[in-house]
């Protein structure tokens, strides 16, 4: 490996501190926003004059008028994307095994379907789906929200399985079987390890894109039996009705950007190989 | 990677369950009512509690939260109770949607005892604002209207006492323009903008739709009249001249407000919060005192220094959900909520007027709002947004084609609107 | 965002994976067929539920679509709907409104593609070239927007333009055309400016993961022989490195632009289609889920269905013209 020269280092730094600060203004941005005083949010200044946790007590002290509308939609996100997430991985790895390791009629087709239905245009869904749910029952309830977040969650998740399970050894789950293994213990042993960093890999990122939902969340919700953050945040209010929820916003957004960054400080190598995964030679 | 996904799997087993045992506590005790409710300062929530308790076990009421925006409410619930869904037992309704929700019977009938009680001392605004072909079909609760706010200085300085004699926009569109200070209007094109055109059209003695109850293809709307011209020209003239300021294309109340209390501030037409607000500013440190000594209010300006002004009309009423499982219990409850006493509370905590005036009188009231009696007296002079069905069609139509006020010119712009909504009307058009 | 990460497996639809080689051994010739008809059922068995729920959540209701779209049908007033044919087809597409969302998406589309094209192949370049000790800041980095809220990312670039409580007008008053009387949000060029930051600051991350990956495509002894051989920089990225990392570029193309294609998020929190900012989306939503006109509501929401085949057939069938003209100058 060749030493970097002094420029070269430089331009390391320069470089790196430009992709940071691109990265991280808007959120930063926000940050600051959240602990503003509602009468000093037109000052016009990026950082706070006065730092405050009013916003932040809004909208989790249980006194806070945001408080169950926040924390509400918090529950129903988590545990929404979570299931929406689980369903779609289980659904996903049986049907990637099945492209990776079989040949059948149709494997294209699963394919392309799965692709399909990624560019499908959720808007075009989305009408139908409410005047149907409407009608059986299934409006403004987690299932009516679980049940299109597999259209999001789904097709990703198969095309990132296949690609992990492709580059899978499978001849290892055979070498166990020969040295005595029975076929379950083979496949436990041997083929489960390697598979499931891919499997968790997908499931953090059908998660992310499932937490991103808008158009669901505010089409086929209506209380907050089953309102997802993303909608809950355009339901916020400030001291009255007429007065801009600015800060409660913030502070709801900088809360539901924690658990995000976090994760991607954890497996940023996980998400960018699961990401790039199936563009590389598989 | 096992102790992971263990943790998720209680995470998601936690999350199937959480709901599962909320729903299992129903059953016991009294019923539940769901009072659909329109975000607040909390005041509405207090309500509640009050009511369940005062109830004596025969109910429990609680509170759902709807959407900011008055459009995004009535969505909500019209779609809902397009899904004859029976959790809706009570709802704060902006009078505009109320006709859209009594028309395909979404709302219970009013029983006659109930309309007696709760009809007794209310405001003609907010009276007119509950019935839809001339049947009570929703519950008075509070009543809102806009004033004039003006800076004490400001107005001095023009020679103007807004106070004592009444000011017509000219006035105060003159007055801002020569000291080079801007003018507090709602321009950014959402509800505000149809609550701002029909208070202009309604000052002038015009109205947007002269036949309010007529099916959609028939409606005839009064928009290419001479009141409908010379509101034309107020809103294109603070649009073009500057005097609204750079930020009137996306200003709503709370931006009015920011305005106002800056260096700008001249005039503004705006709901009460202002006051609470400003108040609120001043004890947290942000504003001094002397902002608040320097504000000023008086009625809604008026269009013709000859007649009467109609200020605009807001304020919430509760509808009573028609597949609900207790329609008695629910007006029960909504009898309790719109007490004077619950109407003057409210008003005092949160800043929402009421519609009954008796509760003008209650000492908390004068406390926090020294000018009570004006929104009184303006309560009783104001004109509520056409009542159709279609509403949300003929406002969606003038926020199309009346923004920004920069674009609104008296020779076109009522006639163009004219012609949009009642292409709208017909299926023609889309919005 | 949503969903475009599957493109990431797209490279591969052109060329899906074979059987794998063990299974290809065994398919001896006798029982052949048997052995051919378990796998299916199994690979039927195993896919089946997947594929089934695919279709499902997207075939069913956009049949739906389609035939309430032949309906004058308002939500409050249900004993009102009637047949229309394709009535509110032509109300659609006559209607300058509808004309103009197509034109605004049309918009948006094309210029946050191209933007995020070559936004994202600098960052692509950036992480693939990074000494190890920055790659993992970088991608980490780089991950923050991808993961974030389109909402979230919407009201903090929505905020920060404010004309009340932003400061970009007071960090820029230096800029000509910028001061702090300069309200954003009240001019289309202005709103769509703003919306078009936001849209490209959440997504070009994606679109540089995608072009990382055809980078590590590129075989690096032919980038080696090219520096041998006395090639500039410019030169070895237009000669080597472009050519063979196409088909990745086509694909995050057409991935992104049917992602920008539905562009809603960011249009409803920042201002909400005024100022000629609507887009198909909105319109769809604001004309079933605002007006509850189903009926014409769900017209637009099949046209917006048939355009975005038409994306895809009109890229496909570039898409291999260009994949052929690649292979073609590669050999």
């Amino acid at each position: 490996m060749k030493q970097l020269s002094t420029r070269a280092k430089w331009a390391w730094a320069f470089i790196t501190i430009v992709v940071i600060v691109y990265a991280l203004l808007p959120v930063l941005s926000i940050f600051a926003t959240s602990f503003k005083l509602p009468s000093q949010l037109n000052l016009g200044t990026f950082w706070p004059k006065t730092w405050t946790w009013t916003n932040y007590e809004e909208i989790l002290s249980p006194n806070g008028s945001a408080q169950t509308l926040f924390l509400s939609s918090l529950r129903n996100s988590v545990g929404i994307c979570l299931i929406a997430t689980a369903i779609a991985v289980v659904l996903a790895t049986l049907a990637a095994y099945a492209i990776a390791r079989l040949d059948f009629p149709g494997k294209r087709i699963v394919l392309l379907t799965a692709l399909g239905v990624s560019v499908f245009p959720v808007v075009s869904i989305v009408t139908p789906l409410f005047n149907l749910w409407r009608q059986i029952g299934l409006y403004d309830t987690w299932l009516g929200l679980i049940i299109p977040y597999l259209s999001l969650t789904l097709p990703i998740s198969i095309w990132t399985l296949a690609a992990f399970f492709r580059q899978i050894p499978w001849e290892l789950e055979q070498a166990a079987q020969v040295d005595g293994a029975t076929t379950w213990q083979a496949f436990r042993k041997a083929i489960v390890p390697l598979a499931a960093p891919g499997v968790f890999t997908t499931a953090l990122i059908a998660f992310f894109i499932a937490w991103n939902d808008f158009v669901y969340g505010i089409s086929l919700t209506s209380t907050d039996a089953a309102r997802p953050v993303p909608a809950a945040l355009a339901f916020f209010t400030g001291a009255s009705q007429f007065e801009e929820p600015t800060g409660s916003i913030s502070a709801a957004a900088i809360i539901v950007t924690i658990p995000v960054v976090i994760l991607v400080l954890l497996f940023q190598r996980q998400i960018v190989s699961g990401l790039t995964q199936g563009a590389v030679k598989g | 990677m096992r102790r992971r996904s263990r943790a998720l799997a209680l995470v998601v087993g936690f999350a199937v369950a959480a709901p599962l045992a909320a729903c299992a506590s129903e059953g016991s005790g009294p019923p539940t009512l769901t009072w659909y409710i329109n975000p607040d300062d909390g005041g509405q929530a207090t309500i509640a509690k009050q009511c369940t308790e005062s109830s004596g076990g025969a109910y429990s009421l609680e509170v759902s939260v709807l959407p900011r925006d008055a459009s995004a409410q009535r969505e909500q619930l019209a779609r809902r109770l397009a899904a004859s869904d029976s959790s809706i037992d009570i709802m704060s309704l902006d009078p505009p949607f109320i006709p859209e929700m009594a028309e395909p019977g979404f709302l219970a009938p009013v029983p006659d005892d109930v309309a007696e009680k709760v009809t007794q001392n209310v405001v003609a605004g907010a009276l007119a604002g509950a019935k839809w072909h001339d049947k009570l079909v929703t519950v008075p609760f509070w009543a809102n209207t806009q004033l004039l706010w003006y800076r004490k200085s400001v107005a001095t300085a023009a020679g103007l006492d807004p106070a004592k004699t009444p000011v017509t926009w000219d006035q105060i569109i003159t007055a801002a323009k020569d000291q080079g200070k801007y003018l507090g209007v709602q321009g950014t094109k959402a509800e505000s903008l149809t609550v701002w055109i029909n208070a202009l059209i309604a000052s002038g003695g015009g109205e947007i739709i002269q036949n309010p109850e007529a099916p959609a293809e028939d409606i005839k709307l009064g928009l290419d009249s001479p009141a409908g011209k010379a509101a034309a020209t107020i809103m294109g003239t603070i649009g073009r001249d500057g005097t609204g300021g750079p930020a009137l294309p996306t200003e709503d109340e709370g931006g009015s407000l920011s305005i106002f209390q800056g260096d700008k501030g001249s005039f503004m037409v705006n709901w009460p919060f202002v006051w609470s607000a400003t108040k609120a500013g001043v004890e947290d440190g942000t504003f001094p005192q002397s902002l608040l000594d320097d504000f000023g209010w008086a009625l809604y300006p008026r269009v013709d220094a000859a007649q009467e002004t109609a200020p605009p009309y807001g304020g919430i009423n509760l509808g009573v959900g028609a597949f609900s499982k207790h329609v008695d219990l629910a007006y029960q409850a909504a009898e309790c909520i719109v007490t004077p006493e619950h109407q003057a509370q409210y008003f005092a905590t949160n800043g929402n007027p009421p519609s009954n005036t008796t509760s003008y009188d209650d000492p908390a009231v004068k406390e926090a709002f020294p000018m009570a009696d004006v929104i009184r007296q303006s309560l009783e002079l104001a004109v509520p947004r056409p009542q159709t069905p279609y509403y949300n069609e003929v406002s969606s139509g003038l926020q199309q084609t009346w923004h920004p006020p920069s674009s609104v010119k008296p020779e076109t712009t009522p006639k163009e609107s004219n012609d949009l909504i009642t292409a709208v009307l017909r299926g023609e058009q889309l919005l | 965002m949503t969903t475009a990460s599957a493109g990431a497996g797209a490279v591969q639809a052109q060329v899906p994976g074979g059987p794998a080689p063990d299974l290809r051994d065994a398919a001896a010739r006798a029982g052949r067929s048997d052995r051919a008809k378990s796998e299916a059922r199994l690979g039927w068995l195993l896919a089946g539920p997947a594929f089934v729920v695919m279709l499902a959540v997207t075939l069913y209701p956009i049949i739906q679509a389609f035939i309430d779209s032949l309906y004058h049908y308002r939500l409050t007033a249900p004993e009102d709907k009637r047949w229309a044919g394709l009535s509110n087809y032509i109300v659609v597409l006559s209607d300058p409104v509808f004309l103009q969302a197509l034109l605004v998406t049309l918009f948006i589309t094309v210029v946050t593609v191209v933007i995020e094209l070559f936004f994202g192949f600098a960052l692509a370049l950036v992480m693939h070239r990074a000494i190890k000790s920055l790659r993992g800041l970088l991608r980490t980095a780089i991950l923050v927007p991808y993961g974030i809220i389109t909402v979230v990312s919407a009201f903090a670039w929505f905020y920060a333009f404010d004309i009340n409580s932003g400061y970009i007008n007071h960090w820029f008053n230096w800029v000509p055309g910028i001061s702090e009387d300069l309200n954003w949000f009240a001019s289309q060029g202005t709103s769509l400016f703003v919306i078009i930051c936001s849209e490209v600051w959440k997504t070009t991350p994606f679109i540089s993961l995608l072009l990382l990956a055809g980078l590590s495509q590129v075989p690096t002894e032919l980038e080696e022989a090219a520096e041998v051989d006395g090639a500039t920089w410019w030169q070895r990225l237009t000669r080597v490195v472009l050519p063979n990392m196409k088909a990745a570029i086509m694909v995050a193309v057409l991935f992104r632009a049917l992602d920008a294609f539905r562009i809603f998020d960011n249009v409803f929190i920042m201002t909400n289609g005024a100022n000629g900012t609507e887009v198909l989306s909105l319109l769809a939503y604001r004309t079933s889920i605002g007006r509850l006109e189903i009926g014409l509501g769900s017209a637009i929401s099949v046209i917006l269905f048939l355009c975005v085949i038409l994306i895809c057939f009109v890229a496909i069938k570039l898409f291999k013209v260009d994949l052929a003209g690649g292979s073609r100058g590669a050999s």
